[in-house]
């Protein structure tokens, strides 16, 4: 019961909001909503103390309504709600004024109670209810201002897309209840032990649940609602990017990875994905000229870190970076909107440029942010970021080719990573604003953000320094036989990707400084601001059909309206007319009579 | 004979007025006009037949007796409502 109350504390709040929120005066909603998802974040650490807790109930018949808090759904408890709080606490002063204030927190807590029903479910249908609440709370949020078109119409996408993904999930839960008659994530553990019934069609049940995770997480070819995604309000961004929705997918994977370690083939189908999806979104983040646009892309990018990670086997390594991606994506996100805020509204980092001096706390957000994402040596990034290089080589479904990917989408994340820094905090400014520094009630957050951002690595060191998530994390997860490299082996590859983040670093922070860019550079940035054109190519094989066959269908229906209207168009005429004669005129009534009168008397007389 | 002709000239009469004139008061007349051609019909046939024709007749008198009291009734009614006995003026019931 005091499982599900962590559900339900955000749950009264998106009650309470939504219905008395506008009579409150402007702090207090935000006040409430963050001070429900601070109860919640208490009482899952409270219930984690305790070691673990379940709750179930009587629900469809066959399915029943379980929640397990174990040490993997603990973890992703303290993310949600963790950095969850800090979002919220940091939207009380940047939504500050804002006609839908109270709208905003309850969707928030709406948001937070769908992604920890998520999170808690030990069944799949209970999962996917924080999933399909999930993808309402984005749509919702993503369109919070509604009246902007373009801003309506990257929340439908969000949602549309998502729809995909989710149409996989269902097929997945299908073929699942069809193979082994529960859909109780405990039970399939069992059944799963031992040899497998049906390999092919359980690897197409781990491929439709892949896709529903691609759905969500934004992954290759999926990716294209996410940097649309950032057209709500920057908390907004910064809960989907960092701490909520686009985590789902990786602890999707995770979940059931009893699963995928059983489906080594799946498993690298996934492996691959993640690293395309890695290199896809490292690439379209240099040519983004908004602000917010570059990190979604590299969100997309982590992204593809994390399911690389997952894909070879490392799901604890793919947790580990979703733990310090949060941090740290939170806080880039955040700190941009502070950035934004300073320049009430301008988001183009062409008129940027020079912020170091204006804004003398969030500059140092904005640094720790883009270095721990760049991957610096001991910031939290490096970490989680050499404990997926590394993983690739010693887990089974891994190899040398990944590495060698990951670590050039290493190189290309340092990269983007200082353009973001550089063009906005440093050089001219070219702008025409006048700066000013965020309120505390958003400093607070970043600093707590920032300093998690540092400290969130040393979690889990490699080999041999002291690895607490590992050993934590370990029970809930399937066991997947890594073998070890030498502990030479292991610091050289440490010692490289330093080597490989520092040089990225310097390359980005030098590169972007110069006046005047090489021409194959701009070439390249030209197609990297339209994502490869990815977006052309969906709106001109599926899109533009698709709406081309919508339009001759409504045609079509519009024909058969038509048809209808005429055919009753003629009875109503017919109607009218004979409505005439009943005008009320007695000398009418009185001819008429007479005629019939002579009528039937010739007809008699005939 | 001759009897039935006079009075089919006198219901066509009647019935063309009736159907021409525009006044209540006219259109009643007519149809008085109408109702005492039926009358000399039935006074003809009770020549030939029997005197059964002759009771009809007067039964025939005293109902449209009756009937223009109420009927005049009315159009005075309507007249003060409406300062017309145009029929035409009538074709709607509401007042």
């Amino acid at each position: 019961m005091a499982l599900l109350t962590t559900i339900l504390l955000p749950l009264v709040g998106f009650a309470l909001l939504g219905l008395f929120g506008k009579r409150m005066r402007e702090p207090l909603p935000g006040v409430i909503a963050s001070a429900l998802v601070l109860a919640s974040f208490l009482l899952g650490v409270g219930l984690l103390l305790q070691g673990g807790a379940r709750y179930e109930a009587a629900w469809l018949p066959g399915i029943s309504f379980s929640l397990l808090l174990d040490s993997l759904s603990g973890f992703m408890l303290l993310i949600v709600t963790g950095v969850g709080f800090l979002i919220h606490v940091y939207a009380i002063g940047y939504m500050a004024g804002d006609p839908g204030y109270s709208r905003f927190f309850a969707y928030f807590n709406f948001f937070i109670a769908m992604m920890l029903t998520l999170v808690l479910a030990d069944s799949y249908p209970v999962m996917f209810i924080g999933w399909e609440g999930v993808g309402l709370a984005s749509f919702l949020l993503i369109g919070f201002w509604y009246q902007n078109a373009q801003y309506a119409d990257s929340a439908r996408k969000a949602f549309i897309v998502n729809r995909i993904g989710d149409l996989g999930f269902l097929l997945g839960m299908a073929i699942l209840w069809a193979l082994y008659g529960t859909l109780s994530i405990s039970e399939l553990k069992e059944a799963l032990e031992g040899p497998l019934k049906n390999p092919s069609l359980l690897a197409l049940a781990g491929l439709f649940l892949f896709l529903g995770a691609v759905g969500k997480s934004a992954q290759v070819p999926l990716m294209v609602w996410l940097p649309d995604a950032m057209a709500g309000p920057t908390p907004v961004s910064a809960l989907i990017h960092a701490a909520t929705m686009v985590t789902a997918g990786v602890y999707l994977i995770a979940r059931s990875s009893f699963l995928y370690s059983a489906l080594p083939e799946v498993s690298y189908t996934i492996a691959v994905i993640g690293l395309l999806t890695a290199f896809y979104g490292a690439l379209s983040a240099f040519g983004q000229t908004d602000i917010k646009k570059i990190v979604a892309y590299s969100t997309i990018s982590q992204l593809g870190y994390m399911f690389l990670a997952a894909g070879v086997g490392a799901y604890w390594v793919a947790l580990f970076h979703v733990f310090t991606h949060a941090f740290f994506k939170a806080l880039l996100f955040l700190a941009s909107g502070s950035v934004i805020h300073a320049l009430g509204g301008e988001q183009d980092v062409r008129r940027m440029g020079g912020l170091w001096k204006h804004l003398p706390q969030t500059r140092w957000h904005g640094l720790i942010g883009a270095l721990a994402l760049g991957g610096l040596p001991l910031l939290s990034g490096f970490w989680s970021k050499d404990a997926i290089l590394a993983a690739t080589l010693t887990y089974p479904f891994g190899g040398v080719g990944f590495y060698v990917g990951a670590l050039l989408v290493a190189v290309l994340t340092a990269m983007y990573a200082m353009r973001w820094f550089v063009l906005v905090f440093l050089g001219e400014e070219r702008g025409h604003h006048h700066p000013h520094e965020a309120s505390p009630v958003m400093l607070w957050p970043n600093h707590l953000l920032a300093l998690g951002s540092v400290l969130a690595g040393y979690l889990a060191l490699p080999h041999p320094l002291p690895n607490v998530l590992e050993p934590f994390l370990k029970p809930a997860l399937a066991e997947v036989e890594a073998h070890h490299l030498s502990l030479g082996a292991e610091w050289g590859l440490i010692a490289l990707s330093a080597l490989v983040a520092l040089l990225g670093l310097w390359l980005g922070f030098t590169f972007f400084q110069r006046k005047t860019l090489p021409a194959w550079y701009l070439a390249f940035e030209r197609a990297s601001r339209e994502s490869f054109y990815v977006d052309q190519v969906y709106n001109a094989l599926l899109v533009n059909p698709l709406k081309a066959l919508a339009e001759a269908l409504l045609q079509g229906d519009f024909g058969l309206l038509r048809g209808y209207f005429g055919l009753g168009g003629v009875v109503r005429g017919l109607g009218q007319s004979v409505t005439r004669l009943q005008a009320g005129y007695l000398r009418v009534y009185a001819l008429l009579f007479v005629l019939g009168v002579l009528v039937l008397l010739g007809v008699m007389r005939w | 004979m001759s009897y039935l002709f006079a009075s089919a000239l006198l219901f066509a009469l009647g019935v063309y007025g009736v159907l021409t004139r525009r006044t209540a008061i006219l259109v009643f007349l007519s149809i008085e006009l109408m109702l005492n051609a039926a009358n000399l019909s039935l006074i003809g046939f009770a020549r030939a037949h029997g005197l059964d024709g002759q009771v009809a007749a007067l039964m025939v008198i005293a109902i449209a007796a009756a009937e223009v009291a109420v009927g005049l009734g009315l159009i005075v009614a309507i007249f003060r409502h409406r300062e017309s006995t145009a029929v035409d003026d009538l074709s709607e019931l509401r007042g």
